[in-house]
């Protein structure tokens, strides 16, 4: 890929990803990460993981986005309300942010084999056969404990959305 | 065998849990009776004692994928305890104002037990952080359980937030180490770490990864969820919190640092401080035992005393882990243990008096040696073996703890640790005063309350029971704890390194 277009992908992920964000109205949100999202399939794309970049679009662009805004109409979200900002604690919580990121910066300028090109990437095709042989041979207990979690998932989103029965 | 049997093989155990899970499930769909809620817990029981001998009769090695999951005695040791510690969680859990959604919150012990027996049973970098979600969410669900109460919805939030962003941290930290080592398992990352010990990328994610583990353990400065929690949270849900979750994080951290990171120890000595985490260690046991023993004297919620007093106790016990070598890794597991027994008894006491009386403030528990002796007097070993008085269980922990980091000989031998002991020695003093502020008004002052009807023995009062005979006779023999985990861990060193389980001779 050629390093325009990553620096245009990785802006408009990044961009978007923040609009989701601040965004007040919920269904602006939802569009801003189908955005960024599509951002992101592009890279996928661009490091030759095809794929997965199909996957991303297929399943949290298209599935996932649906089901997001079927929510946000359901339960008929309103734009958020205007909070009330605690002007000490953004100024506490900004300053860690600059200080995190500017140490994280120069640690990895002085990362040598950061500065060095990446060796070219060689498609080992079809790569939906080796992402299935990984999962299900290497990867094979934590993808079953992947499918209990998600069962711990849907039994709290009920518990916890459910009314109180009288 | 191909590799998805030997894992079967490897996780019977898990397996039927999630199985009794689903019975669990099903069996709470049927229509309420007055016995359900003793069904519900009989099934939960059966499950997990059946699991228990399933994992007693597993055979003694394992090692599945790289890593990705592991057996050996000591793991099972663990993994019997963690187990065990979920189901008296349930036992309470029956006498606890639980009153919808009792199956599913059974259900959600068990996924938390899972997550725990994984954790323990993992050398693997990936799965760690996948068991560590497995212990987290059911956990956060626990916490807020009670809908109709404020303070367990808020404990919930925060648990969940705190958790979240330390779940990114720790998973940071993951990724940056496996891009500099290119491991995932410990075992390849003990081989590739030393090359990269002074690699500043590396060291970054070995500090993301401390911060991670730190939330977890609630040790000082991650520390701050832990109060609110332990106070909002149903008292069964911070019971599991206080005690299993402390075990599995604390028996996961001493692998990563001990398998993973030999290598990139460093020295907290004071004579010849090296980079590392030693040093990072040694500073947050430090300051976790100050923090944590000082806030603990001004509060009158005797859930919020149990809370400050688990951060100082997290602190003594990554005191025990900066004192790498030797029996160290025993004797904080001897420590964990204890703690984990004692504190879960303190909660079921705290648990009878919230029921009898409608809350755990210090003032609630005033005469309670006239109403309730029984628990009255298991409150008192409770106090007395966290504040490390002989002849309790307690005691014995603390002595091999900082006996191990006193004759640590990684640190140069010399009392290199000596400034976190005195530390810790003297903030124990302190830690007496709170302990005993709970057993004076459990047996001095005398009763404000309208009298109270003769407490029923329930099973819960008998289960607190049964931790106060065993922290008591912890005490007297502590070889009845510390033979079988030095047994396991004698016997784990010598593992052969196989991928088939290998049967018991």
């Amino acid at each position: 890929m050629s390093p325009i277009l990553f620096w245009i992908f990785s802006a408009l992920m990044l961009g978007f990803g923040a609009a989701t964000i601040l965004n007040r109205n919920p269904v602006a949100s939802a569009l801003s990460l189908v955005v960024s999202f599509l951002g992101l399939a592009a890279l996928f794309f661009g490091l030759d993981a095809n794929f997965i970049g199909v996957i991303q679009i297929l399943v949290y662009a298209g599935a996932v986005m649906v089901l997001f805004i079927f929510i946000i109409m359901l339960l008929d979200l309103k734009a958020e309300q205007r909070r009330q900002i605690n002007i000490p604690a953004l100024l506490g919580g900004v300053a860690i942010v600059v200080a995190f990121t500017a140490q994280l910066v120069t640690v990895i300028r002085s990362y040598k084999a950061g500065n060095e090109p990446f060796a070219a990437i060689t498609p080992n095709l079809p790569d939906a056969h080796n992402i299935g042989m990984t999962l299900f041979a290497n990867y094979n207990l934590p993808f079953q404990v992947i499918g209990v979690l998600i069962l711990v998932a849907s039994i709290g989103v009920v518990v916890l959305s459910q009314r109180e029965l009288k | 065998m191909n590799t998805a049997l030997n894992l079967l093989h490897l996780l019977t155990p898990e397996s039927i849990l999630v199985e009794t899970i689903l019975v669990v499930l099903i069996a709470g769909l049927f229509k309420a009776t007055a016995q359900k809620r003793n069904m519900l817990l009989s099934l939960t029981l059966i499950g997990g004692v059946t699991a228990g001998a399933m994992l007693i009769f597993q055979p003694h090695y394992g090692n599945i994928a790289n890593g990705m999951a592991v057996l050996d005695p000591l793991t099972r040791f663990i993994k019997v305890v963690v187990l065990g510690l979920s189901l008296i969680t349930a036992v309470y859990a029956v006498q606890s104002n639980i009153r919808q959604h009792f199956a599913e919150y059974l259900a959600l012990i068990l996924f938390t037990a899972i997550g725990m027996m994984l954790l323990a049973g993992t050398e693997n970098l990936l799965m760690i952080f996948i068991a560590l979600e497995m212990v987290s969410i059911p956990l956060y669900l626990l916490a807020g359980f009670l809908k109709q109460s404020s303070a367990s919805a808020e404990a919930s939030l925060k648990y969940f937030l705190v958790g979240g962003v330390s779940a990114a941290f720790l998973l940071f930290g993951i990724s940056l180490i496996y891009g500099t080592t290119g491991a995932t398992s410990l075992r390849d990352l003990a081989q590739s770490a030393p090359a990269v010990t002074r690699d500043p990328l590396f060291l970054a994610g070995l500090v993301m990864a401390i911060v991670g583990f730190g939330f977890k353990v609630a040790a000082v400065p991650f520390h701050l969820w832990a109060p609110d929690v332990y106070e909002g949270a149903p008292t069964s849900s911070a019971a599991l919190i206080a005690s299993g979750s402390k075990v599995a994080g604390f028996l996961i951290l001493a692998k990563f640092l001990a398998i993973g990171l030999a290598g990139a120890a460093g020295s907290a000595a004071s004579s010849q401080l090296q980079p590392g985490w030693l040093p990072l260690l040694a500073v947050i046991a430090a300051i976790s035992i100050v923090v944590g023993n000082l806030a603990a004297l001004s509060q009158s919620n005797v859930k919020r005393i149990l809370a400050y007093s688990a951060i100082a106790q997290s602190g003594y016990m990554l005191l025990g882990l900066s004192a790498t070598g030797g029996t160290a890794l025993i004797s904080v597991l001897f420590y964990v243990v204890v703690y984990a027994l004692t504190a879960l008894g303190a909660f079921g006491v705290v648990l009878h008096v919230e029921q009898r009386r409608g809350g755990s403030q210090l003032h609630h528990f005033e005469g309670l040696h006239q109403s309730a002796p029984g628990l009255a007097l298991c409150m008192g070993v409770f106090m007395i073996s966290l504040a490390g008085i002989p002849p309790l269980a307690g005691f014995f922990g603390k002595f091999y703890l900082f006996a191990g980091a006193l004759g640590s000989a990684s640190q140069g031998g010399n009392l290199g640790l000596l400034w976190v002991v005195a530390i810790a020695i003297t903030f124990n003093a302190v830690s007496l005063y709170y302990y005993l502020i709970v057993l004076k008004h459990v047996f001095v002052t005398p009763a404000t309350h309208p009298a109270e009807p003769v407490t029923r023995r329930n099973a819960a009062t008998f289960v607190t029971g049964l931790l106060a005979v065993s922290v008591f006779a912890i005490g007297l023999y502590p070889g009845v704890l510390l033979d079988p985990l030095r047994a396991a861990a004698q016997a784990a060193n010598r593992k052969p390194v196989t991928a088939a389980p290998v049967q018991p001779k």
